[in-house]
């Protein structure tokens, strides 16, 4: 019970943290800002609109939001509330929530060339090329928890790898650092790409649904929101600590959700967006945090090289 | 003698009996044969798949062959399966791909005789059980598809290409040539049965077969460094051939690698690393050099390498599972092989045909010069879209279902505790992901570039899906990759039998735990089709009475020509220019490039041509080593008379010398 009343949180928060963040970057610049609630005002105004669709489109554009929308529900019941679990589970569950979100950005980067639009094509192309480096760093990460762990879903790692002591605190500050480098990248903020740009030619996720307008539009951005959440669920899991009671626990996981929310606010607010040129290196990081990670655990396990 | 070799004649026949019709009837009467022979093959080799019980029998030929054992065991009734299926869907497809050269003075009697040669040798190739027999179907099977290739042997890079191909076959049958007398030597027999203690890898013999068991085989299915003629081929070849040889012939290549496997039982521990590490390559340059490409088919023929890469990191697993005596990583090993070849039948077929009716009604095979095309060939379009889902590798769809067998496999080597596994154990997991996300890359690529957007050229006649015989292969097999997609365990569980030939006994150790990971992902992945049905419904509600309008593509308050706007759109090299810098090293491209010049420029352009490393690395300095070698031989035919009068004279004398030294 107690988990159904978790997971619908989970699912009426996305617009929550996106205003938490506008609001953070607001304060931070100095202005007052939109209230915390104004991306609810604009998602139930846009499902009350119709739309503008291209001529140029195909049935591609029509179905892409849909499934967004789907996979990031199905995503979402894999990742796990600590100490309650989740929903769908099984050995190498982790495997199904990549690749379902991987058909869910198939769909996304199609639908953004069905428009026929070249700025369009340009982001579709730059997420493509970004997301083939952030896979493999993101499996690494998911070997090295299997390797230390000895578990093959979320649930079980994460129930592992927080009752584990000793250097494994290395590897978790190694994980969530790579992991928020993932959550920043997926999740199509600065440094990698910038929300709030608007020049179509900078842009990368933002650019693909320039297209989109009414229930379409409200859909894209729902995902997008949700899917942000979805990797600080799997941050906020890895820093759970161990002997503590449920209601804590619990407490602990939403507040490290929204500390995560207000990290990437300031980030925002102090870098600016990296060149486009120099967007893999920083995701590059990533990859090299998780193998340097990896390495570490091989060290701690067969004791040197 | 058993059904299935009937059928293997059968197709024979078909192929023969075509040569006498004329042009119409042909194709229709070829269609009625293949159908036929299916009456034979497909009964007795799902019975053999699903009992395990394999069938044998034997035909009497003369010294110095002798007796030769026919078998069809799960492992060769898997291939069966897929190859009579396989030539039957190209003899549907043909049909209306064909219609193209009607009237031509094309050699259809050619095509379709070759066609029957060569689905009914490879038949045989997957269940002769003798060497020497064995390499005359391999060869037949080669020469029957060196003959398909060069169908158009007017034009005269596709000429090039066949013998290109002709060329790398013969290579292939050479070392498999040596391995096989070698093998025989040793056993004393030309049976495989005999092979077994010949094989071990506790000898070096055995190791040193293996590998050149692994040259000969690896070559035809298409291993980097020895996979330059698929790319050259396949784009080739007429596109009923090209499916049949990029889904179905070259995982001969793959039976042969893993009957060999099967023979030798416990493999080494550096071969199966070894393996491994191959495969991952295979698997990575395949699909970067796919990304460099613009020829739809040559960018097909590139990604069935990238797809023997996958299937080879499941044999690499399976021969590591078998090292460290872990059952279960064997299991998803082989499981994950299996089915990756299975299934890449299935979807690569769909993307040639997909192309193949995209050149029946266009006429080219560049991507950059397509566009749109999806409104022209809209079911092609559906069917083209699933199959690219299901290549990357994506749910709901088969794709994900071998893969997910393989990385399960490789997450399973991580609770070995031995250092060198756990570390190959990364490299197979972050490389099959690396894989997977080019190949996502790639198909984004290929389908949004080629399909969707506006038409980068106007074709006339417009293309049209008039000719249902190319669509309903495309159809049947979109059914196929849905089903094995969704309810992965019908397919499992008769694949278990195969499974067991490799890990030996009538238990199944894996098995539980097998259905343990299928069930909830069948039953996640329904829930995914549901709930994108539940949220496309909600949206329809949602839009319900209201005005949905249709529209230019927003371009930023740009009012200039809609025809500047199309000539604007990404282009697949545009697309895929970011990926390609970051690779640069590894897919080296050539650029021609004519700047813009003065103030009234006249014509600029710029040309990119992809160059794959084991092209100009290995293959063509190996050709060049090797003709310096043979031109030291070349005074032997010298093309002067009297030096060959001179050869007779010699060898008369020799003949006297010995005729009287024997007396």
């Amino acid at each position: 019970m107690l988990k159904v009343f978790i997971y619908i949180l989970i699912i009426l928060s996305p617009f929550l943290f996106t205003g938490l963040i506008n609001k953070v970057k607001a304060i931070w610049a100095g202005r007052k800002g939109a209230p915390v609630l104004q991306p609810y005002y604009d998602f139930f105004k846009l499902l009350k609109k119709g739309e503008v669709i291209s001529r140029t489109t195909s049935f591609v554009f029509r179905i892409a939001p849909s499934i967004n929308a789907a996979s990031v529900f199905l995503a979402l019941f894999i990742i796990p509330i600590p100490f309650l679990g989740s929903v769908i589970k099984f050995p190498g569950d982790f495997i199904l929530f990549v690749y379902i979100l991987g058909s869910a950005k198939f769909l996304t980067v199609c639908a953004a060339l069905d428009t026929g639009s070249s700025f369009e094509g340009m982001g579709a192309s730059r997420e493509v090329t970004f997301s083939s480096i952030v896979e493999p760093a993101f499996f690494i990460i998911l070997g090295s928890l299997a390797l230390i762990t000895g578990q093959l879903s979320f649930e079980s790692i994460f129930a592992a790898i927080n009752t584990s002591t000793g250097y494994t605190i290395l590897i978790k500050l190694l994980f969530v650092v790579s992991l928020f480098i993932m959550l920043l990248t997926e999740g199509s903020r600065v440094p990698v790409d910038d929300p709030n740009t608007h020049l179509e030619l900078t842009m990368i996720h933002e650019v693909m649904i320039l297209d989109y307008s009414g229930p379409d539009l409200a859909f894209i951005l729902y995902s997008s929101g949700l899917k942000m959440v979805l990797f600080s669920m799997l941050i906020a899991n890895l820093l759970i600590p161990p002997s503590i009671n449920l209601i804590v626990a619990l407490g602990l996981f939403l507040g490290i959700i929204s500390l995560i929310f207000i990290s990437v606010a300031i980030v925002e607010s102090l870098i600016a967006r990296s060149r486009m040129s120099h967007v893999p290196q920083f995701i590059f990081l990533m990859t090299a945090l998780s193998i340097t990670a990896f390495a570490v655990i091989i060290f701690f396990l067969y004791g040197g090289f | 003698m058993p059904y299935y070799l009937s059928g293997s004649i059968i197709f024979f026949i078909g192929g023969i009996i075509s040569i006498f019709l004329n042009e119409k009837s042909k194709a229709v009467v070829f269609l009625i044969f293949s159908l036929i022979s299916q009456i034979f093959i497909l009964p007795e080799s799902l019975q053999v798949l699903s009992s395990g019980v394999q069938i044998e029998s034997f035909l009497l030929f003369n010294e110095p062959i002798g007796t030769v054992h026919f078998r069809l065991d799960p492992l060769s009734a898997v291939f069966t399966i897929i190859i009579s299926l396989g030539s039957l869907l190209a003899a549907v497809y043909s049909i209306g791909y064909m219609k193209m050269y009607h009237g031509k003075n094309a050699s259809l009697n050619s095509y379709y005789f070759f066609l029957g040669l060569m689905s009914a040798s490879m038949l045989l190739v997957v269940t002769v059980q003798n060497a020497i027999l064995f390499l005359i179907v391999w060869e037949l099977m080669s020469i029957a598809s060196f003959f398909l290739v060069i169908f158009e042997n007017k034009k005269e890079e596709v000429l090039k290409a066949g013998i290109y191909y002709l060329t790398a076959m013969q290579i292939c049958a050479a070392f498999l040539i040596a391995a096989f007398s070698w093998a025989s030597a040793e056993s004393g027999s030309t049976d495989f049965s005999s092979f077994k203690d010949v094989l071990i890898h506790s000898n070096n013999t055995g190791i040193l077969l293996f590998i050149l068991f692994f040259i000969g085989f690896g070559t035809k299915a298409g291993f980097v460094p020895m996979h330059t003629w698929l790319p050259k081929a396949h784009p080739a070849a007429p596109t009923g051939v090209s499916a049949l040889m990029s889904g179905v012939m070259i995982k001969t290549g793959i039976y042969g690698i893993l009957r060999i496997l099967l023979l030798t039982g416990m493999p080494d521990k550096n071969l199966a690393y070894a393996v491994l590490i191959l495969s991952i390559i295979t698997g990575m340059l395949g699909v970067m050099n796919a990304i460099a490409q613009h020829d739809l088919k040559k960018l097909l023929a590139y990604h069935s390498i990238e797809n023997i890469g996958i299937i080879g990191i499941g044999i690499g697993l399976a021969m590591l599972g078998m090292v460290y005596n872990n059952q279960t990583i064997s299991a998803l090993g082989i499981l994950g092989a299996l089915l990756h070849t299975i299934n890449h039948f299935t979807f690569k077929s769909v993307l040639f045909y997909g192309a193949g009716v995209i050149y029946y009604g266009t006429h080219t095979r560049e991507i950059d010069r397509l566009g749109g095309i999806g409104k022209y060939l809209p079911k092609t379009s559906v069917m083209f879209l699933i199959a690219s889902l299901a290549i990357t590798g994506l749910p709901v769809f088969n794709g994900f279902i071998s893969e997910f067998a393989i990385y399960l496999g490789i997450t399973k080597s991580f609770f070995v505790k031995d250092l060198s596994l756990n570390i190959a154990a990364l490299l197979g997991i972050s490389g099959l992901a690396f894989i997977g996300a080019m190949a996502f890359l790639c198909f984004t690529k290929v389908y949004g570039i080629s399909f969707l957007g506006s038409p980068r050229s106007e074709f006339h006649p417009l293309p049209d899906e008039k000719e249902s015989s190319m669509l309903i292969p495309m159809a049947v097999l979109t059914a196929a990759i849905i089903c094995i997609g969704i309810f992965p365990l019908f397919i499992i569980v008769p694949l278990g039998n195969v499974v067991n030939q490799f890990l030996g006994g009538g238990f199944y150790p894996a098995q539980p735990e097998i259905f343990d990971v299928f069930i909830p992902i069948s039953v996640s992945l329904t829930i995914f089709v549901a709930a994108i049905l539940f949220f496309y419904t909600l949206r329809s509600l949602f839009l319900k009475k209201k005005e949905v309008k249709m529209f230019k593509t927003w371009d930023c308050g740009y009012q200039g020509q809609t025809e500047a706007a199309i000539r604007m759109q990404y282009t697949s090299s545009s697309f895929a220019q970011p990926f390609l810098t970051l690779v640069a090293e590894l897919v080296p491209r050539k650029f021609k490039l004519k700047k813009i010049q003065l103030f009234f420029p006249k014509e600029a352009s710029l040309e990119s041509h992809a160059q794959d490393l084991s092209e100009s690395y290995f293959i063509q300095p190996s050709i060049r080593w090797l003709n310096k070698f043979l031109n030291l031989f070349s005074w032997i035919q010298s093309g002067r008379m009297q030096q060959y009068i001179i050869y007779g004279l010699i060898f008369l004398v020799f003949l006297l010398i010995w005729i009287l030294g024997v007396e």
